[in-house]
């Protein structure tokens, strides 16, 4: 609104001065015309007549100019005036115009892009109804946050009473058929009021109802718009029709809007749950996400109490299942990008300082400009212009500077966040959805108008202050103090700046280079790994689902190159798994002597396909069968913690199944062997206790544990790796099923290192960046210092000092501007570094060797940065310095 | 012609508050008027009239419209307001005022003092 009447201002204040301009126009020429027809008349002749006319009338601009100033120019027209004055005064030095412009830009481009970043992943409301109202549910136990078992959640939903909904979904991906070869598509099996707790109405047909939602009704499933659109043509009359699933035809009911993804989990497809008799009583099987609204009036500490008193009531009903079980209660927009918050405010944080030091450089320029420019000031207040006057037409120049670097800037987060789209994390969510935008645009005029107040204004108000008498009195020599403490503040502050950056920077890539060193406990050369899940329907017969397994393995070890096959429920870096409470031998049952352990099912030739180390013991065979002793194989952190200080082979702990005499009947498992900790989470992670179970040994239910799902880890000898026959292979023995997410180890290595690296990437970026810009500023400080002293180095140097002693005296001033600045940021630093605690690896926010590296670093390029002007003071030449004036 | 007088600072304001309250005048009547009331005694830059009679018109003692002149042409009209009126005659009294004390300034004989 106000920028509307702003701008209609404006617009009636140009209309108004154009009218004036025709007006005065025609005035001032019937006046030189009437006058000249009256000379006419007294016999002049008419060339005469003109001449007389233009003569006796005077200088017409200046006429017009006066006439204007007594019409009264409002503040605006002063202001164009201001901006065209600034305009043609940067024009005339257009070195330093580009050199701040293109500073500027850097460092409004970098902010604007980063806050698009930031703007589209953390500050846009999530594509959901009112979604501050949404929370998300998990369980608590011991130190993790598991989803809800099927029990729990149905019991919260009868017995809460602070949700107007309560839904629950769980993740899985599907083996899509849409024609041409089968996909894997992930999407997720929801409870029918999912929809209605997000209240997003579908884009066309209906979403799923309760009835559906029962055991044994008809398959049906509710698509998102980009399956639609990419998968079916973006044809309506989808609605209705059957499209395979899982080797299954269901029927499409519905389509979703575009960006409903409420999990940003990139769900293409949701199917209903329908909850079986036997789920809805299994309190012991964690895996529901589950969220509700809150009803209106009531707050998230109300219900959170609630589900409190609701959790003592279930840890009293099911105490085997429930004991210790709290419930967390955060809001959605928490949840599922709380993780993003820390990495990307560091971002802006950085880019902040980046723009910071690139304003100080600037101010900088203008105050060395300053000086030089006192006289044309001076000239300036001594023909009338008020100091008032003269602050607005600096401040004017330097928005005019801010403007420009803006437009650039603007160019440059363009340019920067295509890139960061297309080379940041995958993980990270609602990314590919940044762009420069009215948002961002608003920000960066905003930031470039700041900036040039910012650089602006100290300048522009010193030069208004200056007395005229002093200017012309001093024509040149030395300089005044006050005026170069200003400035060596000013590069104390970015020297500051730029070291809290690069001692981020520092530490995050060396906690790079730790991590790169980290053994992640098994061969990752020339392996292979893709997911094959076999769908429920053809599959559910574990025997059935064991032989296919055992026969894609056979087919593809005898792929040429291939030097052996295994397959594993989750294969090292692939993400997800399971985990299990384990009780080991001699211990009472009690939750409290549980050990959480994560589960590997393996074929018997996967710890030497993945070449995990043997530490004691032996691996398994095709002997260890159900039929025989059930074994397992331990991880060297789960020995350590079950077993401390005893050998672990021969000990025997119960897990994962409960045996004939229900469920308190302990199945042992024997530990046969030992093997080396694998970092299956990435290298950066902390390695968790985790045991390998044979597949001819797993309980049958586990296949539902793992979704029929298992990784296919193939070995090859080195050469080039068969993607096509591996896949024709698995297709051929289980046909429309793909296998996927099929990659190399160390592609999945890096891509579980992906968003450290690239954080650490951008962060480096930024400390160069940063580095260069305050070198380049003590540079300045520097070079300007020596001219304006030109003539006291001259009359050094003629008194006798030597070169070397002119050298020492500005390199000692530069060195020591850095090393206030240097001591200033590494105080700094030290407290600030601490944010970054969970994104170190190895290192310890204060990591001595990161900080003493990037202290001599910032030394290093100050004095290169001294240098320079030191070499230059050591040619004046004392004659010509002394004879100056 | 008598030698020309070069206008004092300040008076050009007075002298064309005076002329156009003799009746609505265009800017190279005023200066037609002024001339012929001087008998051409002042000498007055024709360019520096515009910018005295937008200060004028801007400070109210003035108002304009366009009008036809007498040769048949789009003139720009100036008039007195009432305002302008009583700024004429104060200015008028000042000036009369200021006058005799320069005068009997200027008039004073040694044996007066």
């Amino acid at each position: 609104m106000t920028l509307w009447s702003s701008l209609r201002s404006w617009l009636s204040a140009t209309l108004r001065r154009s009218r004036m301009e025709s007006e005065m126009d025609a005035e001032l020429r019937f006046h030189m015309e009437t006058f000249a027809e009256d000379l006419v008349r007294g016999g002049v002749s008419r060339e005469e007549a003109a001449r007389r006319a233009r003569m006796e009338f005077g200088g017409i601009e200046r006429v017009k100019e006066e006439g204007r100033e007594a019409r009264g120019v409002n503040f605006l027209d002063q202001m164009a005036q201001d901006f065209h004055c600034g305009q043609r005064v940067l024009r005339k030095s257009p070195s330093f115009a580009i050199v701040a412009v293109l500073t500027l830009a850097l460092g409004i481009g970098a902010t604007t892009a980063i806050f698009s970043v930031v703007d589209a992943v953390l500050l846009r409301p999530l594509a959901m109804e009112e979604p501050s109202r949404i929370m998300f549910l998990q369980e608590h136990w011991q130190d993790i946050f598991p989803g809800l078992s099927v029990g729990n959640f149905v019991d919260l939903r009868s017995q809460g009473t602070s949700f107007s909904e309560l839904c629950a979904s769980n993740n899985a991906s599907f083996n899509l058929e849409t024609g041409g070869l089968p996909e894997r598509v992930d999407g997720e099996i929801a409870t029918a009021n999912y929809f209605a707790t997000f209240g997003i109405a579908p884009l066309a047909g209906r979403v799923f109802t309760p009835e559906e939602d029962k055991p044994g009704q008809a398959a049906v499933v509710v698509i998102s718009e980009r399956l639609w659109r990419t998968q079916l043509h973006a044809d309506l009359s989808i609605v209705g029709r059957p499209i395979r699933i899982n080797g299954l035809p269901t029927t499409v009911v519905g389509i979703m809007p575009k960006n409903f993804d409420p999990l940003l989990g990139n769900s293409e497809l949701w199917i209903p749950e329908r909850f079986t008799q036997a789920q809805l009583a299994d309190h012991d099987n964690h895996y529901l996400n589950v969220m509700g609204r809150l009803k209106a009036g009531v707050r998230e500490a109300q219900a959170q109490s609630e589900l409190d008193v609701l959790a003592k009531r279930l840890q009293q009903e099911y105490p085997i299942d429930n004991q210790d079980r709290a419930f967390r209660l955060q809001p959605i927009t928490a949840a599922l990008l709380g993780d993003q918050r820390l990495g990307l405010r560091l971002m802006l944080a950085a880019v902040g300082f980046l723009l910071l030091i690139a304003c100080a450089n600037i101010a900088n320029l203008q105050l060395a400009r300053s000086r030089v420019r006192q006289k044309e000031i001076a000239m300036r207040a001594a023909l009338g212009a008020s100091p008032n006057r003269i602050v607005r037409q600096l401040l004017a120049e330097n928005v005019v500077l801010g403007l420009a670097g803006g437009v650039v800037g603007v160019f440059l987060a363009y340019w920067a966040v295509a890139w960061i789209i297309a080379h940041g994390p995958a993980e990270m969510p609602r990314l590919d959805q940044s762009r420069v935008d009215g948002s961002t645009l608003a920000f960066a005029c905003v930031t470039a108008l700041l900036s040039s107040f910012l650089f602006g204004l100290a300048p522009a108000l010193r030069s208004a202050s200056t007395r005229l008498n002093e200017i012309f009195k001093s024509s040149s020599g030395i300089s005044g103090g006050s005026r170069d403490s200003l400035r060596s503040l000013l590069v104390v502050g970015e020297v500051a700046l730029a070291l809290i950056l690069m001692a981020g920077a520092g530490l995050l890539i060396r906690s790079a280079l730790l991590v790169s060193h980290v053994d992640p406990g098994f061969d990752t050369s020339n392996v292979m790994v893709g997911r094959v899940g076999l769908p429920d329907p053809g599959y559910h017969d574990p025997s059935v689902a064991r032989h296919t397994f055992e026969r894609m393995i056979v087919a593809a070890a005898a792929l040429p190159g291939v030097e052996s096959v295994a397959v594993v429920s989750r294969a090292p870096l692939a993400g997800g798994g399971s985990s299990n409470g384990l009780l080991a031998e001699g211990k009472a049952f009690d939750a409290s002597n549980l050990v959480n352990s994560e589960l590997q099912i393996v074929s018997p030739g996967y710890l030497s396909t993945a070449r995990v180390p043997l530490k004691a013991g032996r691996d398994f065979t095709a002997q260890d069968t159900r039929e025989g002793t059930l074994v397992t194989v331990v991880n060297e952190t789960l020995a350590r913690t079950m077993w401390p200080g005893a050998n672990p082979i021969g000990k025997r702990f119960a897990c994962c199944e409960a045996g004939p005499k229900g469920r308190m009947d302990p199945v042992w498992h024997e530990v046969v062997g030992v093997v080396a900790d694998v970092r299956a989470w990435g290298l950066d992670r902390q390695v968790q206790p985790e045991f390998y179970i044979p597949i001819a040994q797993m309980p049958p239910s586990a296949w539902d544990w793992i979704g029929r799902t298992m990784d296919l880890v193939v070995r090859t000898k080195g050469g080039q790796i068969p993607v096509r026959e591996l896949q024709s292979s698995v297709a051929s023995i289980a046909p429309a099923v793909p296998i996927y997410r099929l990659s190399t180890m160390k592609q999945k290595i890096s891509g579980t290192l992906e968003r450290s690296h690239f954080d650490t990437f951008l962060l480096a970026i930024f400390a160069a960046t940063a580095l260069l810009l305050s070198s380049v500023g003590i540079y300045g400080v520097l070079s300007y210092m020596v001219a304006q002293r030109t003539r006291d180095i001259g009359i050094r140097m003629a008194l006798g000092a030597s070169q070397r002693q002119i050298v020492l005296d500005v390199l000692g001033f530069g060195v020591r501007l850095a090393a206030i600045g240097l001591a200033i940021g590494l105080t700094v630093a030290l407290v600030a570094t601490r944010v970054l605690s969970s994104m170190l690896f190895g290192i310890r926010p204060t990591d001595v060797i990161t900080f003493t590296a990037v202290s001599v670093l910032l030394l290093g390029v100050a004095l290169v940065a001294s240098y320079l002007p030191a070499r230059r003071a050591t040619r004046v030449d004392p004659v010509v310095a002394l004879r100056y004036d | 012609m008598d030698k020309q007088l070069e206008l004092l600072q300040g008076t050009l304001d007075m002298l064309i508050l005076k002329a156009v309250s003799l009746g609505p005048l265009h800017g190279y009547g005023v200066l037609l008027r002024i001339q012929q009331v001087s008998k051409d005694r002042l000498e007055i830059l024709q360019g520096s009239l515009y910018p005295a009679l937008y200060r004028l018109e801007l400070q109210g003692w003035i108002a304009s419209e366009w009008g036809e002149s007498e040769n048949k042409r789009k003139a720009k009209y100036y008039r007195l307001t009432t305002a302008g009126k009583r700024r004429l005659q104060t200015e008028t009294e000042n000036w009369n005022s200021m006058a005799d004390v320069i005068a009997g300034i200027l008039g004073t004989k040694p044996e007066e003092v």
